[in-house]
């Protein structure tokens, strides 16, 4: 034993073990079997990638008003740039496209807003954006009030509709996905067997199903003359359809909780609502990101379905511009810009998850 | 009936042929309990005898099918209100603390006073120091639970019900889940706990403990 009062002075890491050179040894070059992979991958990347830059920017034509103007032979972004507008707002009348803008702005400012942790207020901007936001967003869109000119729900469409559906089915689905979940957990039995049976009766139906349903059978229902409004109808299809995901995604978040945090609450002389509101609830939700984001992504997806009862979203509108006459033979360049319209939302929605499910951990597992 | 009324109010925890089963099983046969304010009680008894189950009857945890129980003068029925009264009156520490993990040390201490109380949210943070001070973990009120060690989880847990001024509390094997050299740290807050607090007669507990 050598006994060194002496503390040992700071070495450099030995040659070789840091450094690109050291992590490209490391990582894709550590045995003949890992090379003959990486070199494979190499090319199959080469394959795909090259001839995608070339068209989609090499050889694309960017600028012009016609298909004249689209003459090389790679993507004709001149097609979705002469479009853009349509694919934004539908068939919204174009003079009013003011009001769309001011919804798109407070829209993207209210999400901002509770995505950025630094700024203030965060409950109050909460409370505007669920409760004053719809109605102003609405009087605006809609019109009919302050001498705007009505605009009617079936010329609403583009980017601006699938929002719409996809904003309206979240908020809506949260809360009514955690009461089912809730119910279906109760020991009272009525309320336990709704929640079984409302839950299971539509996750059995496929959405295209329930939007056809709320389109063509609900009016059969109706007094006549009673007419709802087709948006609304797939509004509501779209939210309950939802809501029995969510509520299983949350019941499985629920059953994740020892029973003993239940118990603590209850010897502390909480109430129900309580128990559920201030300890299940925020351990379940915290625990089931994962799980709610991807049910968001797949309804952001889902909302392409409302094509089918006549209403135009951003892939509806995009395909419906395919088959104009002045611009046949486009339709990779239209379903490029549809695929990755729906791409930036949809990452977007993945990462912020992952984000908050990073700062939302406090070093716990129980 | 005045003499019943006195009585009563000596008796806080009383158990009269209190029976339950769990399905076929007679967990408790016909159970007798009187506990008096200011009296220390610890529960004795193997394994699955039944301690855990007779100390959750009192707080309804766990309901008994037959015999009474009255907590304080309230008879526990299985009306919501009474039993959440109850409740509010007893504290209870648990094998596996229970710790809310999402919450900090301080919110643990904070969130009942605060909700179920109704005290603002600075007279229940100064209430809850004042507790953490007295199970000497003040210094890390601002940690999570899941950064702290068994010991020290269980001494907050011990605040958090403090923090209720319970007239009874409630101990289900404590220890039992803890390391030897934890084991010491936790027994002694509680000695110390329970003779500062009885000798106040103004908050005179008692106290039930199930050790194994
Ligand atoms: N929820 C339950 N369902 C069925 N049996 C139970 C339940 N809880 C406890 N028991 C049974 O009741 C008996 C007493 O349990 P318990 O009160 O936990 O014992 P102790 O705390 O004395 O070790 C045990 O035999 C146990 O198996
Ligand atoms: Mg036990």
């Amino acid at each position: 034993m050598i006994h060194n009062k002496e503390t040992i002075p700071e070495q450099p890491a030995p040659k070789g073990t840091i450094g690109p050179i050291a992590w490209l040894r490391s990582n894709l070059f550590n045995g003949p079997i890992n090379s003959l992979f990486t070199l494979l991958g190499l090319y199959v990347l080469y394959l795909l990638v090259v001839p995608t830059v070339q068209w989609a920017f090499i050889d694309a034509d960017w600028v012009g008003s016609s298909r004249e103007d689209c003459s090389r032979v790679g993507a004709c972004w001149v097609f979705i740039n002469a479009r853009f507008s349509q694919f934004i707002y539908g068939l919204y009348p174009s003079e009013e496209y003011w009001r769309a803008n001011i919804v798109f702005a407070m829209f993207f400012t209210l999400i901002a807003w509770m995505a950025i942790p630094r700024l203030p207020f965060k409950r109050w901007v909460a409370i505007f954006a669920l409760i004053a936001f719809p109605v102003v967003a609405f009087v605006l869109l809609y019109g009919g009030y302050f001498d705007l000119p009505r605009v009617s729900t079936n010329r609403w469409g583009g980017l601006m509709l699938t929002l719409l559906l996809a904003s309206v089915g979240m908020i809506g689905a949260l809360p009514i996905g955690i009461v089912l979940a809730l119910g279906r957990r109760s020991s009272m039995p009525i309320v336990k067997s709704f929640c079984i049976i409302f839950i299971e009766f539509w996750r059995g139906v496929p959405l295209i199903t329930i939007l056809f349903m709320a389109s063509v059978m609900l009016p059969l229902f109706l007094p006549s003359g009673m007419g709802v409004d087709r948006l609304v109808r797939a509004l509501i299809g779209l939210t309950l359809f939802q809501s029995a995901y969510m509520a299983e995604v949350i019941r499985g978040g629920l059953q994740a909780i020892p029973k003993g945090q239940e118990e603590a609450a209850a010897a502390l002389g909480m109430t129900y609502w309580k128990r559920m509101g201030l300890i299940i609830m925020p351990q379940a939700l915290k625990m089931m990101i994962p799980g709610i984001v991807n049910t968001f992504i797949s309804l952001f997806k889902d909302t392409t379905l409302v094509m089918i009862i006549g209403l135009f979203d951003l892939l509806g509108i995009v395909q419906a511009a395919l088959s104009d006459s002045r611009w046949l033979g486009f339709s990779l360049e239209g379903y490029v810009f549809a695929a990755f319209m729906f791409w930036i939302f949809c990452f977007s929605m993945s990462r912020y998850s992952q984000y908050l499910e990073r700062k939302l951990n406090t070093g716990h597992k129980q | 009936m005045t003499q019943a009324a006195t009585n009563a109010s000596d008796l806080m925890v009383e158990m009269h042929n209190v029976n339950k089963w769990f399905g076929d099983f007679h967990v408790l046969r016909d159970i007798y309990l009187e506990v008096k304010r200011g009296e220390r009680i610890v529960v004795c008894g193997p394994s699955g005898s039944g301690k855990s189950t007779l100390i959750r009857c009192i707080n309804h945890l766990e309901e008994h099918q037959k015999g009474d129980i009255t907590v304080g003068g309230v008879a526990l029925t299985q009306d919501v209100k009474r039993i959440e009264q109850i409740r509010r009156s007893v504290g209870m520490v648990f094998q596996h603390f229970n710790l809310f993990p999402h919450l900090s040390v301080l919110e643990n201490c904070c969130i009942a006073p605060m909700w179920v109380q109704k005290k603002p949210r600075k007279e229940a943070e100064a209430l809850a120091m004042e507790y953490l001070e007295r199970v000497r973990i003040a210094e890390q009120a601002t940690k999570y639970p899941g950064q702290l060690s068994g010991g020290q989880q269980q001494r907050v847990a011990i605040a958090r019900s403090l923090c209720m001024h319970p007239d009874v509390m409630l101990f289900d094997e404590p220890t039992s889940a803890l390391d030897p050299e934890m084991i010491k740290e936790v027994l002694d807050v509680m000695v110390e706990l329970i003779h500062s607090l009885g000798n106040k007669a103004a908050v005179d507990k008692f106290v039930i403990m199930g050790l194994a």
